[in-house]
């Protein structure tokens, strides 16, 4: 039993772990678009910037469960298979893209717009201003933002697991709950909340380390 | 002779449309000279910040052309653009700096961005340090420091890049009193050392009165009046300028004493009340005195205010003179002679 949670704890960081740093690589760059793109922001362009939103918005609509099942013939031609971890982290990160977006918005958003100015003033290009004014200023928020995106992750692993994705959410449905396994009911459901609990105590302590205003 | 730094030819600026149409500047024309502090002062609202940000085209006016050392600013674009903002700093009313960069790496910002190498920005940035006094807090974020060491972090960076031009929107209006002080002394330190052209925005006349030499004040995006401060003392000419005044010359003769003049008026039969202003030179000499042995005239003194604008003295004086007719008339025509601005507020026998 023990061998079999450990097994599946590790396929649920593995899961998470993979997907959130794919959906970094996108949803931020994504993100960051969204922003500068925005009216009255460092690089207006209006039809760009309302096309982002309605797809992000979509993607975000989306039931991840649908989602899940909507995007099978993609997840098997991109990776072969749509079932296993490997299956489940192609949905998984289809999803939290767009989240990743807006919450990478919202950090950027809160950047005191007198300093953007002043590096504009000062003759700072766009990916200047990106890369040594927006990012760096909006750090601690970027890193809760990323923490709440792994949270989340973590929920929909299980969900993931539930159509035969791996991990904890697998176990649990799995033994759980088909097998009447109380015992592992219960341990897989510690497991996931001290996973969220050290993820968001880790983010937050990090945030804050990182902050200096 | 002194050459023209910053230009305004004609500079329009309307920001919205239908019934939120603002005309924040309406046909402003300015000539600023090549290492002068030059102030422009008005009202909330009255179009300053717009005025100060059409100069590195933060904002961009529909009409009229801004020449800065000779070169078009408004019509710049891009790469052009970037490069001629970097010939002119800035300082901001809330500092703005960045939160995440120590002071070092603030100051460091403009040499970073322009590609200066690693040790040459160390050597520069240490150096402004030190120029700005604040070399002690060089590893300090800003939210460790007051407003006055967060302005002086500002103008350092924005001395960074050798600028030409320093714009200043607002820069002590958050600060107190002495602090403002200290700020300024050290823009006129920057001005002196470097001949930099410094442009300071202010709804402050202390502002006006202690450093800048010409001023301009704007009036519902309108220039009102212009030309020397000194000038705009002795003689305002617009409603606002006067408006502005008030508060900083006691001109103004306190109620007290208008009470005491209307009550008793003056107790002998030949004697004025009469303000005299004086601006320059003039307080280093005992003019009343002289006046009083010369003339055989009584004189007393109700009221006394001394300031200084830049360095020269400036104040009024309101005095009882009295005595015999002719010598009263002579007294007051000597100091008129004197250079001396003279009001009679009352008096009894023919007015001079
Ligand atoms: N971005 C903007 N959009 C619309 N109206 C604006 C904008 N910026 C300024 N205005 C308007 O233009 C006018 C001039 O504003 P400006 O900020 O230049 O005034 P100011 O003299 O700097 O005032 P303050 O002393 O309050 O800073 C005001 O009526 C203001 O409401
Ligand atoms: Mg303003």
């Amino acid at each position: 039993m023990w061998a079999q949670i450990l097994n599946a704890t590790i396929e649920t960081v593995y899961m998470v772990g993979v997907a959130l740093v794919l959906s970094a690589l996108f949803g931020i760059p994504l993100g960051i678009l969204l922003v500068i793109t925005g009216p009255r922001h460092i690089k207006p362009l209006p039809v760009i910037h309302r096309s982002l939103s309605v797809v992000i918005n979509v993607g975000r609509s989306l039931p991840f469960i649908i989602l899940l099942v909507a995007i099978i013939p993609f997840t098997r031609w991109l990776v072969g298979t749509s079932i296993g971890t490997t299956g489940a982290i192609v949905p998984l990160t289809v999803s939290a893209i767009p989240f990743m977006a807006r919450v990478v918005e919202t950090a950027l958003l809160e950047v005191d717009w007198g300093v953007i100015e002043a590096a504009q003033a000062m003759g700072a290009s766009t990916q200047q201003i990106i890369t040594k004014v927006l990012i760096p200023e909006a750090i601690p928020g970027l890193v809760l933002g990323v923490t709440m995106v792994a949270v989340s992750l973590i929920s929909y692993s299980a969900m993931a697991g539930a159509v035969g994705g791996g991990g904890l959410g697998d176990l649990a449905i799995r033994y759980g709950y088909q097998r009447f396994r109380g015992d592992i009911m219960l341990i897989t459901v510690l497991v996931l909340v001290a996973m969220v609990q050290s993820i968001q105590s880790f983010g937050g302590w990090l945030a804050s380390r990182l902050n200096h205003r | 002779m002194s050459t023209v730094m910053i230009e305004l030819e004609k500079v329009t600026k309307i920001y919205g449309q239908g019934d939120k149409r603002v005309v924040a500047l309406a046909d402003v024309s300015l000539q600023i000279k090549k290492g002068e502090i030059f102030g422009i002062i008005g009202l909330s609202g009255a179009g300053k910040s717009t005025l100060i940000r059409c100069i590195n085209k933060l904002e961009e006016p529909q009409a009229g052309t801004i020449r800065l050392a000779g070169q078009e600013i408004t019509n710049l674009q891009g790469k052009e653009l970037r490069a001629a903002r970097r010939k002119i700093g800035m300082i901001f009313q809330h500092f703005n700096l960045l939160s995440s960069r120590t002071v070092f790496r603030n100051v460091a910002f403009p040499l970073e961005i322009s590609g200066v190498k690693p040790k040459e920005r160390e050597e520069r940035v240490r150096s402004l340090l030190d120029l700005v006094g604040l070399a002690d807090k060089i590893n300090a974020y800003p939210s460790e420091l007051s407003g006055g060491q967060k302005q002086r972090v500002g103008i350092a960076r924005a001395l960074a890049s050798n600028p030409e031009v320093l714009l200043c929107d607002e820069a002590t209006s958050a600060l107190d009193p002495d602090t403002t002080k200290s700020i300024l002394r050290l823009l006129q330190d920057v001005n002196r050392r470097f001949g930099l052209t410094i442009v300071l925005i202010t709804h402050q006349m202390e502002v006006i009165k202690e450093i800048c030499d010409t001023v301009a004040v704007i009036d519902d995006g309108r220039i009102v009046e212009q030309g020397s401060v000194v000038e705009l003392f002795a003689r305002p000419r617009s409603a606002a300028a006067r408006r502005f005044m008030k508060g900083v010359l006691h001109t103004e003769i306190p109620p007290e004493i208008q009470e005491r003049m209307s009550a008793e008026g003056p107790r002998q039969q030949h004697g004025k009340t009469v303000r005299i202003s004086f601006i320059g030179g003039m307080a280093g000499q005992p003019i009343i005195s002289s006046v009083i042995r010369r003339f055989q005239v009584d004189v007393n003194i109700l009221y006394a205010n001394l300031d200084f604008i830049k360095n020269m003295p400036f104040g009024s004086l309101i005095v009882e003179i009295t005595g015999d007719e002719a010598n009263v008339a002579r007294a007051l025509a000597d100091l008129t002679a004197q250079g001396l601005k003279l009001e009679v507020l009352a008096g009894v026998g023919p007015d001079s």
